[in-house]
């Protein structure tokens, strides 16, 4: 249509300029003719055109006009070249325009897969990495796309009802593709494409391409390029988790490591004390008097009660660092667990005050009581075990508009050169091996116990000496359980 | 003396434990009786009538818990519970079972011995209740129900307020639970524990020096409340 279209526009234009021109120019005419028709038809029409024209001219123009004949041999020689001609610029002309075609689709290749790698790139895991892929290939190949993760039930969804799990599980224990022309499951409608990592298969893609792509076709280069690239994801994420696992299993081993010299050497001494000490009483012998079998007996008890509060602080950390969630908060009254952790520590005070300054309207917590509380005992018992008797520790609770900030000050020596902050890391102690008794537990489980609440605690200088510190829970926390609570 | 030395049962199948228990409570005037499993417990139970139980959660038979459902068919004789301290859920079950009581372990022997003297004087009170409790400088009358100060002066407590302190001095020097004092006070209905907490924060102001600091009113936390007179 477009052939004939051109031929009949041209013959129009070398007629009306038929007599005022030279018939050479008019030929000129119709070459420009083909030379448009190459430009925007398909190869046979241009070439049908190029005849066309050709044929037109011989018709209309070339002596005698309206008939096929040609009289004079010098136009025979015209019609011939101009033939030529017109077949050389169609066929030229149809090339230069399947290869600016093939450059466009290239160019649009390489955007599909510069966008797609982008999102990948930014992946964190698999799953978000299988999202994205299957949205990209889908749009690339214009059909659904699925994408079946190792390690998972390979589930298909119910909108992707073509595609078959069994085939997904095929592929992957097999390794290689499946589908319409390949070499398995060649009656499936859809394609199941293996991405391989290394020596194993991360995943499968699954797609339903429309019929036009076929392996060989420019868009399955491109669904290969794709699910090459899919493949490398896969495998960079999968890698990083390796990494990630072992690093964390070393951590570990370091933390284990220092868990059983802190504790073989925490137990070891009081056990020893223990045994000395219950060997001498249980012996009659006339040189223990009373007083000395009283004075093992109490070594005995300390002892005994230190190793029972190591292990209670060792288990409480274990059970803190595996928790997630409160599983016990309740409504508390800061005040009421104050008085509780003060309770509990008071028979070791020894001439140390505690003094509580505390608003009426200090709103209640949504927390786990005895968390709270055990983080008190904790501080308080900290403050007893490193300040000299005659010392006074103050107690305060500001509430501000999201948080309650909790403060425990003393006036005795402080930290001294210790960097406050590290004594929240396990088995971190202000005096080694000193004459206090403890393995650094402590301010570790109170940190946990913080964090487990939403909270931070931090550890400062007093002004004027004496160490402080700082618990700040947040009021937010209390907002959101409140929602659970009510239902 | 024999008539009314108080019985003890304990339940714990660590020997050592079972010694030193054996050995504190003789020392202390009370006649006690040792058994491994809970089904000895439960049989020694109906049979001897023991005048307060002492229970180890962890018994190598059955769970503790079960000896306490059972014999709180039939009995309403006193029970402690020792647990140790990470068995916090098996200690809110042993009070909805019917324990009155816990001991964490490791527990000091002279807490222990407080502890059971407390209970076997409220045992001795059962029958004629004491109508006058003095917390220090306050005066808590339950027949009059006049509660008054330093110097004589009455204390004015609202009606909730006095109420939760007659439950509270009603076992006195024992563990009342959170619902045990609302099940008394509102009812099983409204209970409401925010609502408790606010009275008995109110409570400590008008009774304690420092409310943060409580002598009389404690706070067992998550589990209830304990008051401690000046006899304790």
């Amino acid at each position: 249509m477009g052939a004939c279209g051109i031929t009949a526009l041209c013959t129009a234009l070398a007629y009306s300029l038929f007599g005022r021109m030279e018939p050479a120019n008019i030929v000129m005419v119709y070459l420009l003719g083909v030379t448009a028709g190459g430009l925007w038809l398909g190869r046979g029409p241009s070439v049908l055109c190029a005849i066309a024209n050709s044929a037109a001219f011989d018709y209309f123009f070339i002596p005698p006009r309206f008939s096929f004949y040609v009289a004079e041999p010098q136009y025979l020689l015209t019609l011939v070249g101009m033939i030529i001609v017109a077949l050389v610029i169609a066929n030229l002309m149809a090339n230069i325009r399947g290869q600016t075609q093939a450059a466009a689709a290239r160019e649009r290749c390489t955007a599909t897969l510069y966008a797609m790698c982008r999102e990948l790139a930014a992946a964190p895991d698999a799953t978000s990495i299988a999202a994205v892929a299957a949205l990209h290939v889908s749009a690339a190949v214009e059909g659904p796309a699925m994408l079946a993760l190792a390690g998972e039930d390979p589930a298909v969804p119910p909108w992707f009802t073509p595609a078959d799990a069994a085939i997904v599980r095929w592929v992957f224990d097999h390794g290689v593709s499946a589908g319409p022309g390949l070499q398995h499951w060649i009656n499936s409608p859809c394609r199941y494409l293996p991405l391989v990592g290394g020596e194993r298969i991360n995943g499968v893609l699954v797609v339903q391409p429309p019929p036009t792509i076929a392996p060989g076709s420019h868009s399955w280069n491109m669904l290969e390029a794709l699910v090459g690239q899919i493949a490398m994801a896969l495998e960079r994420v999968r890698l990083a988790e390796v990494a990630a696992e072992s690093r964390a299993a070393v951590e570990r081993a370091a933390l284990r490591n220092t868990l059983l010299a802190s504790i073989s050497h925490d137990l070891r001494a009081p056990l020893t004390a223990i045994a000395g000490a219950g060997c001498l009483v249980a012996q009659d012998s006339i040189l223990l008097d009373s007083a000395k079998r009283k004075t093992l007996g109490q070594l005995i008890e300390v002892k005994a009660r230190d190793m029972a509060e190591l292990l209670g602080n060792l288990l409480e950390l274990i059970r803190l660092e595996a928790a997630t969630a409160l599983p016990r908060a309740d409504w508390q009254s800061l005040e009421e667990l104050i008085g509780a952790a003060v309770r509990q520590s008071i028979h070791r005070f020894d001439h140390r005050r505690v003094l509580c300054e505390l608003p009426e309207d200090l709103p209640m917590l949504l927390v786990d009581g005895q968390l709270i509380r055990q983080l008190l005992s904790n501080l308080l018992e900290n403050a007893v075990k490193y300040t000299p008797p005659g010392t006074t520790i103050l107690i305060r609770a500001v509430a501000a508009s999201d948080l309650v900030m909790l403060t425990i000050e003393d006036d005795g020596p402080g930290f001294g050169c210790v960097v406050p902050e590290r004594l929240f890391e396990k088995f971190e102690r202000g005096q080694k091996e000193g004459s206090v008794s403890g393995a650094g537990l402590g301010l570790a489980i109170c940190r946990a116990i913080a964090r487990l609440h939403g909270g931070s605690i931090h550890a400062t200088g007093r002004e004027g000496g004496g160490a402080r510190f700082e618990i700040l829970l947040p009021q937010s926390t209390t907002a959101t359980c409140r929602v659970v609570q009510d239902r | 003396m024999t008539d009314s030395m108080h019985r003890i049962l304990v339940v714990e199948d660590d020997l050592a434990i079972c010694a030193v228990l054996q050995t504190l409570f003789e020392g202390d005037g009370f006649r006690t009786v040792a058994v491994g499993t809970c089904r000895d417990a439960i049989s020694f139970a109906q049979l001897q009538r023991p005048d307060v139980c002492i229970v180890d959660l962890g018994l190598p038979d059955m769970d503790g818990l079960r000896f306490i459902e059972e014999v709180r068919t039939w009995s309403a004789v006193p029970i402690i519970v020792l647990t140790a301290r990470t068995q916090e859920p098996q200690r809110l079950a042993a009070f909805e079972a019917g324990a009155d009581d816990y001991i964490i372990k490791p527990f000091s022997g002279l807490e222990l011995i407080a502890r059971l003297r407390a209970i076997t004087r409220r045992l001795a009170r059962r029958n004629r209740p004491e109508a006058v409790l003095h917390l220090g400088s306050v005066e808590v009358n339950l027949e009059t129900r006049e509660t008054r100060g330093p110097e004589g002066k009455v204390l004015k407590l609202t009606p909730l307020e006095h109420r939760i302190l007659e439950c509270l001095v009603q076992h006195a020097g024992a563990l009342v639970t959170h619902e045990q004092i609302m099940n008394e006070v509102w009812g099983p209905q409204l209970a409401d524990l925010r609502s408790l907490r606010v009275y008995v924060a109110s409570l400590r102001r008008k009774l304690e020096r420092d409310p943060a600091q409580p002598q009389y009113i404690l706070t067992e936390v998550g589990v209830g409340y304990r008051l401690v007179s000046d006899g304790e």
